[in-house]
């Protein structure tokens, strides 16, 4: 463990914060649009905890880990975006609880 | 130490760049190329990709220091996931979301086909986050693909976010994994968490309770299902086929990979989490398919019930178990190919098609199809001496192997009331009487590449119960690969 700097549970702590932050917003949250921005922050609290266990294990194994969940989480957003503005174009409500046109 | 080995991984590159040509064949300005251009580079591509799983078949080899390893296991998976692309392609055939996007539709089945081989043949963690998040940002555009149909955007942005929230909690079980162990080598953390010191560690325990959360989603098993019967109504048909065969064959080939290859030492902390999962799904999937008036959402829900079967072969967690849960994986391919064809094929002459009292005498109108129809239903549900039940038949018997029995008479239990809805459907298709006279309404030609692709996959239901011992023999050989250090 490199001695200096901040502890791994530092780490651990905020990024599981992130976690559930992100967690209880996709539950909560009616926009799709928040929904996707809670998403982005579970991705980026598991990210913390790469990066935290990285420097814990003096490897970068985690760092590149984190790097390539950033350009995957990068295409999602786009993705995701993409299929809202096309809801919007439809002129569907913005909010997932009316999005009941399939269900049974 | 680091080798590139880049043949290892030719079938995934020849899979990635004919996705990306056959993209790109979408935008040429002449007809012939817009309309073939796509369709015949894909087949080509699978052919290709096809032709170099058969030379490299044998003992392992890795490709790019070791991210990438190709074995029987991953090869057989590989040949799995092309074998139901081809089949897409040929029933997409003049379907409405391939007629206006062909390139799109096309290069993007094989670019989630080339992320699914990437699961199946991942040697570290980063590529096998990468493979998964691969198949499923284009499985997303794919659903949303007919973006004049709400129902389609809404089946594409559904799955986007529950696809999403579960790939999340995957990646933060990974990351817990490397935690545990300093390595996203899957060698290497087999290694480490070798032995069973590791059992009932809390690092490890919720890396895989957080791993099987997020595989559970990908493979749509009971209680992280709520999205499946919703994107799988609301997708073009072809590409819900393709979801419930392929991407299910990647999420259970993630699920073997992950717990029989790496973790074998700790079965007994993750055995009975999976074994939950098969029986909720088993159980949810069939009584609520009982209550479906339609039928894609009657096999959404039956996709369902088949996780929750093939998730007992990973439960068994022996080499026995990831045999029978493969082999069944082939059969359930061909068996749920050809019901999304008979849905296919109706959709397309009349409206709401999906619907169940669209089939009313439908199989007196047409005997081939009916005959067809009768095979898949009578496999999925597993009839003797049909390939379905001698998939179930290993399934269950690897559980009672493990000492498991109750899963197999879960299983077993299941599959009698499964019997009501596809026996119901077959009623509907023989004895029925149309609304509005005696024969159903617009029986339309089919098109060749769809009629092939039908006759490919029923046939194959026969052949791989005819030919069941040489297919378990191949199963065997990839279940033990998948062990070997």
């Amino acid at each position: 463990m490199s001695g200096s700097g901040v502890p791994l549970l530092a780490y651990l702590l905020v990024s599981g914060a992130m976690f559930l932050i992100g967690l209880l917003g996709v539950m909560i949250r009616r926009n799709p649009l928040m929904v996707l921005l809670a998403v982005e922050l579970m991705l980026n609290g598991a990210n913390v905890t790469l990066v935290g266990f990285s420097r814990f294990w003096d490897t970068t194994d985690g760092q590149t880990f984190a790097l390539v969940v950033m350009v995957v989480a990068a295409a999602e957003v786009v993705i995701g975006l993409g299929l809202v503005v096309a809801v919007y174009r439809q002129r569907l409500r913005l909010n997932i609880d009316e999005m009941t046109r399939l269900r049974g | 130490m680091t080798h590139l080995n880049v043949v290892a991984a030719t079938p995934q590159i020849i899979v990635a760049a004919a996705g990306v040509l056959a993209m790109s064949m979408g935008l040429f300005n002449r007809y012939e190329i817009r309309r073939y251009g796509p369709s015949a580079i894909s087949l080509a591509g699978i052919v290709a990709a096809f032709v170099m799983i058969v030379l490299l078949w044998g003992d392992r080899e890795e490709a790019f220091g070791g991210g990438i390893r190709s074995d029987r296991f991953s090869l057989l998976l590989s040949a799995i996931f092309l074998v139901s692309a081809a089949l897409v392609i040929g029933l997409a055939w003049r379907e409405s979301a391939a007629v206006d996007r062909r390139g799109e539709f096309a290069g993007l089945v094989m670019v989630a086909v080339a992320g699914m081989m990437l699961v199946a043949s991942a040697g570290d963690l980063i590529v096998l986050f990468l493979g998964i998040e691969t198949l499923s940002v284009a499985l997303y555009v794919l659903c949303a693909l007919e973006v004049w149909r709400e129902r389609s955007l809404e089946s594409g942005l559904k799955y986007l976010i529950t696809g999403a929230v579960g790939s999340s909690i995957l990646l933060y079980g990974f990351a817990l994994l490397f935690g545990a162990t300093g390595t996203v080598d899957l060698a290497e953390i087999g290694e480490q968490l070798g032995g069973t010191s590791f059992a009932g560690e809390p690092l490890v325990i919720a890396a895989m309770a957080l791993i099987v959360v997020g595989l559970g989603f990908k493979a749509s098993a009971v209680p992280f299902h709520m999205w499946t019967p919703d994107v799988y109504e609301g997708a073009p048909t072809s590409i819900t086929a393709f979801m419930s065969t392929a991407t299910k064959a990647a999420a259970l080939a993630a699920f073997l990979r992950i717990f029989q290859g790496v973790l074998p030492d700790l079965a007994g902390d993750w055995r009975v989490a999976i074994a939950v999962l098969a029986v909720a799904s088993i159980v949810v999937g069939n009584v609520a398919a009982l209550a479906q008036d339609s039928l894609k959402r009657m096999l959404a829900y039956s996709s369902i019930a088949h996780a929750g079967y093939l998730l007992i072969g990973v439960a068994a967690g022996s080499v026995q178990g990831a045999e029978a849960v493969i082999y069944y994986l082939i059969v359930y391919l061909a068996m749920t190919m050809t019901a999304f064809a008979v849905v296919i094929i109706r959709e397309r002459e009349v409206e709401n098609g999906e619907m169940l009292e669209a089939f009313a005498g439908y199989a007196r109108a047409r005997p081939v199809l009916g005959v067809a129809a009768t095979l898949a239903m009578l496999s999925l549900a597993g009839f003797p001496p049909l390939a379905g039940f001698i998939g179930k038949f290993l399934l269950f018997s690897a559980a009672v192997e493990a000492n498991m029995t109750w899963l197999a008479i879960v299983g077993a239990l299941g599959s009698v009331v499964s019997l009501g809805y596809y026996l119901r459907i077959l009623g509907v298709m023989w004895l029925g009487t149309p609304a509005d006279g005696e024969r159903p309404a617009r029986l339309l030609a089919v098109p060749a590449p769809v009629m092939m692709a039908t006759g490919t996959a029923a046939i194959a239901i026969i052949g791989l119960a005819l030919f069941a011992d040489p297919m378990i023999d191949i199963s065997r050989g990839a279940a033990e690969a998948l062990l070997a250090p």
